[in-house]
């Protein structure tokens, strides 16, 4: 084309479609997507650095707050790490508490997701209906661990507080409603012909694609690919479960929304199963605080996928490094491939469609391709620029 | 103009009136559009909320007004006051609170599609003035809407005036109600039609495409503050009473006097299950895309649009 025949359309840092800042600047020719920039660390908070100055203590508390709402799948993982370190297994009580709670966190998350989506395909009565349940499943958690989001229950050797065996006809018969109210999701989000329309074949992630670009969790999983930390390297308890993993063939947005309904109905049939097979015991043994040198990597299954901890010690009560790899970061490759010859329309929902969670993810990377240069600006810069840009 | 006429214009049923009832129609509205998503809804100003709506114009109308500084200042000015005195205008050619409009004449019904046209002129011009990128696309998308299905619309309101044989809206609902026969039954096609076209027409779910939140901010509107959004939403309340106006004049018989119960009366009572219709369908679509929107228009509800009119020139529905 002989003239400018793009336009660019900014996503972010603030944008209604994205809850957290991230930048993405759209080339948009008419209302297809021609090339997409993406701009992450806006809210790189220096987590990693943070675990190094602490005690592993202190870390598990650090760790529970690397994300607002897959909290237990950072735990988890971290413990996991530091007791791999510290050579201990928790007891098999411990480990059906970790697994329950995680597939309660899954349960909230993947409803929460489910509004996110129908909200950026402005179905905004989905939306409220499904953080209304959503409530249901936070409150059981609020009852069994004390909170609503930081539900503070894994400690390294095992969990902090037991569950009552008189709680469990509880979480069940909470966990029945809400498979009702999953099975009506299920069932809006399949006849639902304005839904449908907006979701199927939007956003193809192809599976060879999924694979090179190292795609995660429920974004992978719709694009055909079984795999699930779960079931291919057990932790906690499900190695002792039986579950499915969840897989669709389609790859589109469609595909990810109904991968992740019918993983809320295998959490609810974990959680039942985990309930009816607990066993007695104690919750948690003593661990050391200081931690022999060594190195660990852990793997959990968050909601939003595959999450990676890795752990270095040098026997002292600090680890040397610690690294967390979120499922988001990994699934930002794979946006580039599904974007590109999007309707601009179709935008929002493709983004919201990896789930992302860019808190969790944010890295410093300063870097501008266009100008081949790395800069960093201090806070007199800063309001310089501000003020530049204001006049 | 004697001053009765002039009491007519200026407050009731002119612009008095139908700024409260344009309020108390968003109200209503909101709350059911919220209950329908079992939410609240407006709760505090005022009984039920019901003052919500004046709160905010009144908040909005006190707040700072930023002008870009890439802007067409002049059509930047002036589309808020086109876009809220046009659907007031339109609202003199409807029945309200007598049989007859304040203004009636032979050819309204052609007036009052012009104005539904210029309406949509005056969202282009001002996403276009605003140069924003967001309102730019807001403001084609909105034109593209239009493109799609003013014509369904047209057709759809020219059935009622060839059943009643004129082009004057008050002389068709007055047909309507002296015949006893509403559009409603004689056309139900029809009406579907326009209901839906007045979705799109209002810019609701599904088809909010020109102000999609998620995608292109608030679209057309974006730049827009302070007393030009009070503007501005104003002029869609007025446009929500008139969407219902005039579905209640072409086909529920408008504004008639059954014994001793005044045109007022009958008015409010067919307005409001208009406007609750409208809030229900916007709860339970998601929202379509623009290509699918255009196309589903053109392929599906144009021809159902003339079917209806291929109808009443066989003499159904007539």
């Amino acid at each position: 084309m002989g003239y400018a025949s793009t336009i660019k359309v900014p996503f972010g840092p603030q944008h209604p479609a994205l809850k957290e800042p991230e930048s993405f600047i759209f080339e948009v020719e008419g209302d297809i997507v021609v090339n997409v920039t993406a701009r992450l660390g806006y809210v790189h908070r220096g987590v990693e650095k943070a675990f190094e100055r602490r005690t592993y203590i202190q870390n598990l508390y650090l760790a529970e707050r690397v994300c607002g709402i897959c909290s237990h799948a950072h735990t988890t993982c971290y413990v996991q790490a530091i007791e791999e370190l510290l050579n201990i297994d928790p007891p098999p009580r411990a480990k059906y508490i970790r697994t329950i709670i995680a597939e309660l966190e899954r349960l909230h998350s993947h409803s929460l997701w489910v509004g996110v989506a129908a909200h950026e395909a402005g179905f905004d009565t989905l939306f409220m209906y499904t953080w209304r349940d959503r409530e249901e499943v936070m409150e059981l958690l609020e009852a069994i661990s004390g909170n609503r989001v930081h539900y503070a229950m894994n400690t390294i050797g095992g969990v902090r507080r037991d569950m009552p065996a008189e709680t469990f006809p509880t979480v069940k018969k909470h966990m029945d409603s809400f498979e009702k109210r999953v099975n009506e999701y299920s069932h809006i989000m399949k006849t639902e012909q304005t839904f449908l329309k907006r979701t199927t074949g939007v956003g193809i992630l192809k599976p060879e694609d999924a694979v090179s670009t190292c795609a995660v969790g429920p974004n992978l999983r719709a694009s055909g690919i079984k795999e699930d930390v779960r079931a291919d390297e057990p932790y906690a308890a499900y190695g002792e479960t039986p579950f499915q993993v969840i897989v669709h063939g389609g790859g589109d947005v469609l595909c990810r929304a109904l991968v992740r309904i019918a993983e809320m109905t295998e959490s609810i049939n974990i959680i039942r199963y985990a309930l009816d097979h607990i066993p007695d015991g104690p919750v948690r043994i003593r661990a050391p605080v200081a931690v022999p040198a060594g190195e660990a990597v852990s793997r959990v299954e968050a909601p939003r996928g595959e999450l990676i901890h890795y752990a270095k010690s040098n026997g002292t009560i600090k680890p040397e490094r610690y690294k967390v790899r979120a499922p988001t970061l990994a699934n930002i490759p794979s946006l580039a491939k599904t974007l590109i010859g999007a309707h601009l329309a179709d935008v929002p929902l493709i983004l919201a469609g990896i789930d992302p969670c860019f808190s969790c993810m944010d890295r410093m990377v300063f870097v501008d391709q266009n100008k081949d240069k790395q800069w960093v600006w201090n806070m007199e810069e800063l309001k310089r620029h501000a003020k530049v840009e204001r006049n | 103009m004697s001053a009765i006429e002039t009491a007519e214009i200026l407050v009731f049923p002119g612009l008095l009136f139908l700024m409260v009832l344009a309020f108390f129609y968003e109200w209503i509205d909101r709350k059911f559009f919220a209950r329908v998503q079992n939410r609240c809804g407006p709760l505090f100003a005022g009984p039920a909320g019901i003052l919500q709506p004046f709160a905010d114009f009144v908040k909005l109308i006190s707040k700072e007004d930023i002008i870009p500084a890439a802007c067409d200042k002049i059509l930047f000015d002036a589309t808020p006051i086109f876009y809220f005195a046009l659907p007031l205008t339109a609202l003199f050619l409807v029945p309200i609170a007598t049989q007859s409009a304040l203004v009636a004449f032979e050819g309204d019904l052609i007036f009052m599609m012009f104005i539904f046209a210029l309406i949509v002129v005056t969202v282009f011009l001002a996403g276009w003035s605003s140069m924003n990128r967001f309102s730019i696309i807001g403001g084609v998308r909105a034109a593209l809407q239009m493109l799609s299905y003013e014509i369904p619309l047209s057709l759809a309101m020219i059935g009622p005036a060839l059943a009643a044989g004129s082009l004057s809206i008050s002389t068709i609902a007055q047909w309507q109600s002296s015949h006893a026969s509403w559009g409603l039954w004689l056309q139900p096609i029809g009406f579907g039609t326009a209901i839906v076209c007045m979705l799109a027409e209002l810019e609701f779910v599904p088809f909010d495409i020109p102000e999609a939140e998620t995608e292109i901010v608030a679209g057309w509107r974006t730049e827009f503050s302070g007393r030009k959004l009070a503007l501005f939403k104003l002029g869609r309340d007025f446009e929500l009473v008139l969407a219902s106006a005039l579905i209640t004049s072409l086909f529920l018989g408008g504004a008639q006097q059954v014994g001793v119960i005044p045109p007022i009366v009958m008015f409010l009572v067919k307005t409001i299950p208009v406007i609750l219709l409208f809030s229900f369908l916007r709860g339970i679509f998601a929202r379509l895309r623009i290509d699918q929107m255009t196309s589903g228009m053109w392929k599906y509800l144009l021809p159902i649009a003339i079917l209806q009119l291929l109808l009443i020139l066989f003499g159904v529905g007539k």
